[in-house]
């Protein structure tokens, strides 16, 4: 099986910035406050993921899940607090280097490039390489059969569920060590929500990390080995999945319907 | 109710009445023009003259053909249908638009009117321009129809026979009216009418064959061009050399028109090299015959070595051809004759350049051979031309590129010395110099997405900077340069001005960005007429800008007010440019261009940077401005502000979109098309009508080839509009932008 991990762009990682805590995570957020104008969508978000977990952010709509995400990524800066990923300093720098870091966003809303097949947005996501990996290439239509029948296909004639897949497989050809996922499920029919929560557990199998911001919490936090709960640009609640997922609050505010039916 | 009345109301009446009111419109955009004194002398000329009948005739016309369309339809399907439509379309533009008698400025009407009013005409020309020329199109029109209706393979072929006749008449009733006078004329309008019948004719004897119930011209058309790669391109071309040796005028210097077996007899007794007089004898006609012989059969077996050899021959041919033709215009113009010419090369006929561009397009031919038979080893080319869901394929068979390369550089270097000097200048100063434009606008637009009105700043940056390194500004250089010297700077400046505007306008898309750029053309515009310290305001250059001059040492040329030289330096650095630019358009950087343009937020998060890209963008279409600045500024030598408006930004813009967006071949087509549109118009409509059939070409074309004329071939796949992806591509969000909003 191919190694998924092992970026060749990913430099050495840096001795800890001061004040920062213990490089023990790969990935560690800091109390970061992200605005909007004079809207302040994070107040202080501070959580960790560690090398090889899947970590879920639950959250109602307009929570801050994709804020987080975004900054995480580098597509937004805080303007308070700091992230640490692998004991280097990474809030502030923009999204197209931090994937030279193997750090690979999925963003919310299967952004695939309409007009390109299938082909050429994997060879897209393989773009910080000289050229696309060709073993990588071939395990992600290993884990996406779909893709490779619809190779030569405009990715914007593929349905939702194949969309996402691509969207995730792109991301997936940058060689990623840590992959940020977006709401996959958004959207989605139950059956192709479960495949792609299967393929999520696989790559993570693979030695990738994954931080994925869901609604779906049920789903989520089966997958998950720890969770957060974001409201309104704080984190109320945190642990491990399996305890989020008994926990009664946490059943009332996002699993009525479930409770309901059983 | 009163029947008039529930016909009025009807849809079918409420169409006529359209179509009669459209017949008024057309009545007044045709008719008289206005005059100072009297605003509505021009209304009431075209209402109450016999021009508005006509005109309602023809509303009446348009209404039948809608009233009538489902019948009609059936019939326009059917083998040799579109062939008739297209051919009649042409005769009748021809009589009706184009010019016929160039001395007198006169079209079909007038020059009628002229042959009436003159003594001597022969029977034929008297009756041809009298009432033969439209009956012989209608009594064409109406036998074509009937074989099409009636299906009667003898009636095709009747209506053949009477179209080539038609052609004949033609051409000879024009010919002996010329011969009268005594003239030399360049009028198009007898040749488009003659091409327009032998369209007929040939769409009515492919007709009189068929067996087919539905035409089925694209099949057709890829099965004659699949059949043999090579053939088609080396048929045409030496059959077109044949007539040139044959008929056509080889050397014409003041009112002598020498064809070939002229030139041999005019040049008895001279001093001309030997292998000249040979050529003039019999070698023309034995070159033309051997290369185009081996072509032609290395086409047929699909030969590798007789194509190159075939090749080789052409090419041998094209050089005697060169020397031949230097050989007697230097004589001439050193010689005392009548006949002298100015110089080496001038005073060619039309004849001798055709023969160049016949062996250069015949060599390709052979390359062409060569190369599809290397290729088709392994696929042959008929199962690419049988490909039953190929659409237009012929350009993607074997060898087509070279052969369109092939065709068009046979065209480009030899077709210009034919022009008229008026048309020279047209080719340098608006074809050539805005093919630039377009293709530095269409890296910008087409394919890293983002709008740009005000392009034309970039080519004034260019112009300018040219005119201050070779001194011609009120402000000095510190060192003058030569002003070829001045591309690379040009090209520099203007990177660095692509770069200043690119960096405000990174965050902007779509229509902010257009309107920003376009205050960004306004200003440099206005920059330039204010400083008048600078750039000596809006009376523009101070000092002639320099022709170039080329120094290599062994050659020395020095350029001066003959147009055709900077044709060829022009085409010379536009080779430069294609080749760099196609190589960019699949290199890394055209690609993270692609990706911006598709979805920023995918290419970002695929780890692209999008400013960098977007800088870049701007910079590398800015630079081909940098060029056509140098360019215009030497060819002119004197230019103002004036020479930079707004208009020419969205002119460039609409070339580019006309070419079709993102393709570069569309670009240059598009730039060619719509700036020798205006200028072949300038001869036949009014001059303040010329816009008019500008945008009406725009807008048909929009309405009919939306992906543009040469369309990217992304574009295409997403503009096709049936099988089953189209439906579902237009739902998926775009990314805003132009990419989206335009496709
Ligand atoms: N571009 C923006 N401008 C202003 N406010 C925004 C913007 N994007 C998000 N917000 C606000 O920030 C908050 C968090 O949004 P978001 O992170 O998208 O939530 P979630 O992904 O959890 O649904 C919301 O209140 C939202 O309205
Ligand atoms: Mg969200």
């Amino acid at each position: 099986m191919t190694d998924l991990t092992k970026g060749p762009g990913s430099p050495e990682p840096l001795p800890a910035v001061d004040g920062a805590p213990a490089a023990s995570h790969m990935l560690d957020v800091d109390d970061i406050e992200v605005r909007y104008g004079a809207i302040r969508a994070l107040k202080g978000v501070s959580f960790h993921v560690d090398q090889g977990e899947i970590v879920a952010l639950l959250g109602a709509n307009g929570a801050g899940k994709t804020t987080t995400q975004k900054t995480v990524s580098g597509m937004m800066r805080p303007s308070l607090g700091s992230i640490t990923y692998e004991g280097q300093r990474i809030d502030g720098i923009p999204a197209h280097s931090l994937i030279n870091l193997g750090i690979c966003h999925v963003p919310e809303g299967r952004h695939v490039f309409p007009r390109m097949t299938v082909d050429e947005n994997l060879e897209m996501g393989a773009f910080r390489f000289k050229r696309q990996d060709m073993d990588v290439r071939a395990h992600v239509l290993d884990l996406f059969p779909r893709l490779q029948e619809r190779i030569k296909q405009q990715a914007g004639t593929l349905s939702g569920g194949e969309q996402q897949m691509l969207a995730i497989g792109r991301a997936l050809m940058g060689k990623p060590r840590l992959l940020l996922l977006d709401e996959p499920s958004m959207g989605l029919a139950p059956l192709i929500v479960a495949q792609i929560f299967d393929i999520i557990r696989q790559v993570n199998a693979d030695g990738v990390t994954v931080l994925l911001v869901e609604q779906n919490a049920a789903q989520a936090l089966a997958l998950a080995n720890r969770g957060y709960v974001l409201e309104t640009g704080e984190i109320v609640m945190s642990g491990a999945g399996k305890d989020l997922l008994a926990d009664d609050r946490i059943r009332a505010a996002y699993l009525g319907e479930e409770i309901a039916a059983s | 109710m009163n029947p008039a009345l529930a016909f009025l109301r009807s849809d079918s009446g409420k169409r006529l009445g359209a179509c009669l009111g459209l017949g008024v419109a057309l009545a007044l955009m045709t008719g008289a023009t206005g005059r100072q004194d009297d605003y509505l002398y021009a209304i009431k000329e075209d209402l109450f003259t016999f021009h508005l009948i006509e005109n309602l005739l023809i509303g009446v016309v348009v209404w039948l053909l809608f009233t009538f369309w489902p019948v009609i339809r059936r019939y326009l399907t059917r083998p040799g249908a579109l062939g008739l439509l297209a051919g009649a379309m042409t005769v009748i533009v021809a009589q009706t638009v184009l010019g016929w008698y160039e001395p007198e400025d006169a079209k079909f009407s007038g020059l009628a009117t002229l042959v009436g009013d003159t003594n001597g005409i022969s029977a034929l020309s008297s009756a041809f321009f009298g009432w033969l020329a439209w009956a012989q199109l209608i009594a064409v029109i109406v036998v074509g129809a009937a074989a099409l209706v009636l299906r009667n393979r003898a009636l095709f072929w009747v209506g053949a026979a009477m179209a080539v006749a038609a052609a004949i008449i033609a051409s000879q009733a024009h010919k002996k009216v010329d011969e009268l006078a005594g003239v030399v004329d360049h009028a198009t309008g007898v040749t488009v009418a003659v091409w327009g019948y032998l369209t007929i004719a040939v769409a009515l004897a492919i007709a009189a064959i068929s067996t087919d119930d539905v035409a089925r011209t694209r099949e057709f058309v890829n099965a004659v061009l699949g059949w043999r790669p090579g053939f088609a391109l080396g048929a045409a071309a030496t059959a077109l050399a044949l007539y040139s040796l044959g008929v056509s005028s080889w050397f014409a210097p003041k009112s002598l028109n020498a064809t070939l077996a002229d030139v041999h007899s005019l040049f008895k007794g001279t001093s001309l090299a030997p292998i000249a007089v040979q050529y003039f004898i019999w070698l023309s006609w034995a070159l033309v015959i051997v290369a185009g012989a081996l072509v032609l059969v290395a086409a047929y077996f699909r030969s590798i070595i007789l194509g190159i050899v075939g090749a080789a021959a052409a090419a041998v041919g094209l050089v005697i051809t060169m020397i031949s033709i230097h050989a007697i215009t230097s004589l001439a113009a050193n010689s005392e004759n009548t006949y002298a010419t100015k110089g080496p090369w001038q005073n060619l006929g039309d004849g001798a350049w055709w023969t160049c561009a016949s062996f250069l397009a015949l060599a390709a031919a052979g390359l062409v051979v060569a190369q599809s038979a290397l290729k088709g080893r392994s696929a042959t080319a008929a199962d690419a031309a049988h490909d039953p869901s190929a659409g237009p394929r012929f350009l993607y068979a074997p060898g087509a590129t070279l052969a369109v390369l092939g065709a068009a550089a046979a065209a480009a270097i030899f077709i210009p010395p034919t022009l008229e000097p008026s048309w020279q200048t047209a080719l340098v100063t608006s074809i050539g110099i805005y093919m630039f434009l377009a293709i530095g606008l269409n890296v910008v637009v087409g394919w890293a997405g983002l709008l740009d009105l005000g392009f034309i700043a970039f080519y004034a940056i260019g112009a300018y900077t040219t005119a201050y390194l070779v001194g011609s500004l009120p402000v000095k250089p510190p060192f003058e340069l030569p002003v070829l010297w001045a591309i690379p700077f040009a090209i520099a400046v203007c990177l660095i001005a692509g770069v200043i505007l690119g960096f405000p306008t990174l965050r902007l898309r779509g229509d902010y960005l257009a309107i920003v750029t376009l205050g960004f053309g306004e200003i440099v515009r206005l920059v330039a007429v204010n400083s008048n310290g600078i750039t000596n305001g809006p009376r523009g250059t101070e000092d002639q800008v320099p022709h170039p001059v080329i120094n290599l040492g062994f050659v020395k040329f020095t350029f001066g007010l003959d147009q055709l030289p900077y044709w060829y330096l022009l085409l010379a650095v536009m080779v430069i440019v294609i080749i760099f630019f196609r190589r960019l358009e699949n290199s890394r950087t055209g690609r993270a261009w692609a990706a911006i343009r598709e979805d920023e937020v995918a290419a970002q998060a695929a780890g692209i940077n999008p400013v960098k890209y977007k800088l870049l963008a701007f910079a590398i279409g800015a630079s081909t401005s940098g060029i056509a600045g140098v360019l215009f500024a030497t060819n002119v030598g004197f230019f103002n502000p004036d020479n930079f408006k707004f208009e020419f930004s969205i002119l460039v813009l609409a070339y580019v979109v006309f070419g079709g967006m993102g393709s570069l071949p569309g670009a240059i087509a598009g730039a060619a098309v719509l700036t020798w549109l205006p200028e072949f118009l300038r001869d036949q409509v009014p001059s303040e009508d010329r816009q008019m059939y500008i945008g009406a070409v725009l807008v048909i074309m929009m309405i009919f080839r939306p992906a543009g004329l040469i369309p990217a071939k992304r574009r295409a796949t997403e503009l096709r509009g049936h099988g089953p992806d189209s439906a579902e591509s237009q739902a998926v969000p775009a990314g805003g932008g132009l990419g989206g909003s335009y496709a």
